[in-house]
């Protein structure tokens, strides 16, 4: 067992692997290039004068890049999209569903296929025809009014659907001013200078509005998908209990139910004691989706590859309701505690210190929660994409250190990728436990107080130098 | 930047997701398996329990039937003692009966011969005094004529032989 389980995994991890090293060239280009903007044909911004000061601050500020963009790629990784990428195709997206609100307050609900456009572009330098794809503007009729969306590029909202307003000539060039003297300042390229409120659209100047936008975007399915599979778990092993009765399961189903005994006998049922069942539900959905989320964000392909719990949207969401859990379902005794501690009176009256400190610490907590997860699992989804992008990095440098950075940067990933499979573990652990203890802090009752305290102290202790 | 600003649109379908996966889940899927999981450990430890029972009784009942075999065992020496003790016994009644019967019967025997002897004695007084009788009354007629004098001197005679 134990064995088929290794090779399954270390199967698992160099497939991973594999699959970061041929997804990665892909994203390379998949965010519209400067090239794309610099061959722009002339337009409003084509006054003598503009174009001559944009040259120039062009080539002062703007060098030209080789290779690879690898700030680009790494936050195009561990961002969310409107698409899904599929490997082996840098071109092609599962398109998925946008849905937002425009700003007359009307819904608009369309593929996200249709914000972008492939184009084949020569590349300048080897002359070789290659596929890229370009953001177009989606326009919709509706009630005789014309909608345009896009995926801004160079803007504020920089790779979020806008909608986007025409300006007038003399709005443009009030904007294209603006422009130049923001990128003056800064010190950048004015054609990749966003400014609030507008959006540069290959030279041309929109206003930009950003919708209110509930699109099922890749992080959004992976979400639906990851809660499904949660689904299918939990109510497989319910329907096996259903069917076998008192029959311990096995393979599988018992790996599962050793998950939740572990959780619930572990950690639910030593802290919370006898009010364990009221809060077992949300404790094991907790885990089960952290877990699930943690998993599916180290696969690389479709149902996977989605940097879920390393966005902090989603560990917010975790953090809130615990939160929520703590405070809304908290004792009297847990309040008391806040507001008129067991402290000298000096230090509770008539100075606040201790009320300040205890308040202060109901919301430092679920914002550590928020934050662990968070950042644990953005760094190693971090680590594993620089570690794979050393490679095209190396590939400036020749087939030799090419190949050494093919060997090295692969050996680590693995490493990586089996490290993140138990940080996975622990960090769906490390929440559980918390949001328990938090709880369990806050249901508090004054008799059998000081003892669980201590209780919770150590455990707090252990938890902490882990 | 942008990713430590959460997405609202994301929150939201996080949200919706996580509260439908809790209620689906809190409702059909873990209360089962927590009571599942707690009824089967329950049965398991009864049935532990039970089996520590059995093995106590087992050796109890063991115990007892060494106990009874043992008892039966003492019983069995017993008896054997008491028939071995029954037999003596009887013998030595049956000897003691024997003895007394035989007593008896020499006592019997002892009487009869006393009896026959004293018959044979009253007989032979009889026979004796009869015969003197006749001696004296042939002597008397003989030599007295006073009969008082002769009854005096038969008597004397007579007591004469009793005393022998």
């Amino acid at each position: 067992m134990i064995k088929k389980l290794t090779l399954f995994l270390s199967v698992a991890v160099i497939a991973l692997t594999a699959g970061y090293v041929f997804a990665a060239p892909g994203n390379q280009n998949a965010v519209p290039s400067d090239t794309k903007i610099d061959k722009v044909e002339p337009t409003v911004l084509s006054e003598d004068e503009l174009k001559q000061e944009a040259s120039e601050l062009h080539e002062e500020v703007a060098e030209p890049k080789e290779g690879v963009d690898v700030k680009e790629i790494i936050f195009h990784h561990l961002g969310d999209g409107y698409g899904w990428e599929v490997p082996f195709s840098h071109v092609y997206r599962i398109p998925l569903p946008v849905i937002v609100r425009a700003e007359d307050g009307n819904w608009f609900c369309f593929s996200s296929g249709k914000l972008t456009e492939v184009e084949i572009i020569k590349d300048e330098k080897t002359g070789k025809e290659v596929e890229e794809l370009v953001p177009v503007i989606h326009e919709v009729e509706r009630n005789g009014k014309t909608y345009r969306f896009m995926l801004a590029h160079v803007s504020t909202h920089a790779n979020k659907v806008v909608e986007i307003f025409p300006l007038t000539a003399e709005e443009q060039e009030k904007t294209a001013e603006l422009v130049f003297k923001t990128a003056k300042e800064k010190g950048t390229d004015p054609n990749l200078t966003p400014i609030d409120g507008y959006i540069n659209v290959e030279g041309h100047f929109y206003r930009e509005y950003r919708p209110f936008d509930i699109s099922i975007t890749k992080n959004v399915l992976a979400l639906l998908i990851a809660s499904v599979l949660v689904t299918a778990m939990v109510m497989g092993l319910v329907r096996y209990y259903n069917r076998k009765g008192f029959k311990a399961p096995r393979k599988g189903m018992g790996f599962m139910e050793l998950l939740v005994d572990f959780v619930y006998t572990g950690v639910i049922k030593a802290t919370l004691k006898d009010k364990a069942p009221k809060f077992a539900p949300y404790l094991l959905t907790c885990f089960f989706f952290i877990l699930t989320m943690n998993l599916i964000g180290l696969i690389v392909i479709f149902p996977g590859g989605a940097n879920l719990t390393g966005n902090i949207a989603i560990t917010l969401v975790l953090a809130v309701l615990t939160f929520l859990m703590t405070n809304i379902l908290g004792t009297k005794h847990y309040w008391k505690e806040i507001f008129w501690p067991d402290v000298p009176i000096w230090l509770k009256f008539p100075l606040p210190i201790m009320q300040l400190i205890e308040i202060f610490g109901i919301f430092t907590k679920p914002a550590a929660l928020c934050v662990r997860l968070f950042a644990n699992m953005m760094g190693g989804h971090m680590i594993v994409i620089t570690l794979t992008l050393l490679i095209f990095i190396f590939a400036a440098f020749g087939a030799v250190a090419t190949g050494g950075a093919v060997v090295i940067s692969v050996l680590f990933s693995v490493f990586m990728l089996m490290l993140d499979v138990l940080v996975s573990f622990i960090q769906a652990y490390v929440f559980t436990t918390l949001s328990t203890m938090f709880i369990s802090a806050a249901q508090e009752s004054e008799h059998h107080h000081e003892e669980e305290h201590e209780e919770k102290e150590k455990a707090l202790s252990n938890e902490v130098k882990a | 930047m942008e990713l430590f600003t959460p997405e609202v649109g994301l929150v939201i379908w996080m949200f919706i997701a996580f509260a439908v996966l809790f209620l689906i889940l809190a409702k059909f899927g873990w209360p089962v398996i927590v009571k599942n999981m707690e009824d089967r450990a329950n049965t398991i430890d009864n049935g532990v329990e039970y089996a520590k029972e059995a093995k106590e009784q087992l050796d109890n009942a063991r115990a007892e039937a060494a106990k009874f075999v043992e008892e039966a065992q003492s019983k069995q020496a017993e008896m054997l003692r008491e028939a071995a003790k029954m037999k003596s016994d009887i013998i030595e009644e049956a000897r003691k009966e024997a003895s007394l019967e035989a007593q008896k019967v020499m006592d019997a025997a002892k009487v009869s011969i006393e009896q026959s002897r004293k018959e044979a004695e009253l007989q032979f007084r009889n026979e004796v005094s009869k015969f003197s009788i006749e001696i004296a009354e042939k002597m008397v007629r003989r030599q007295m004529q006073d009969s008082k004098a002769q009854s005096e001197l038969v008597n004397k005679l007579l007591d004469e032989i009793e005393k022998n």
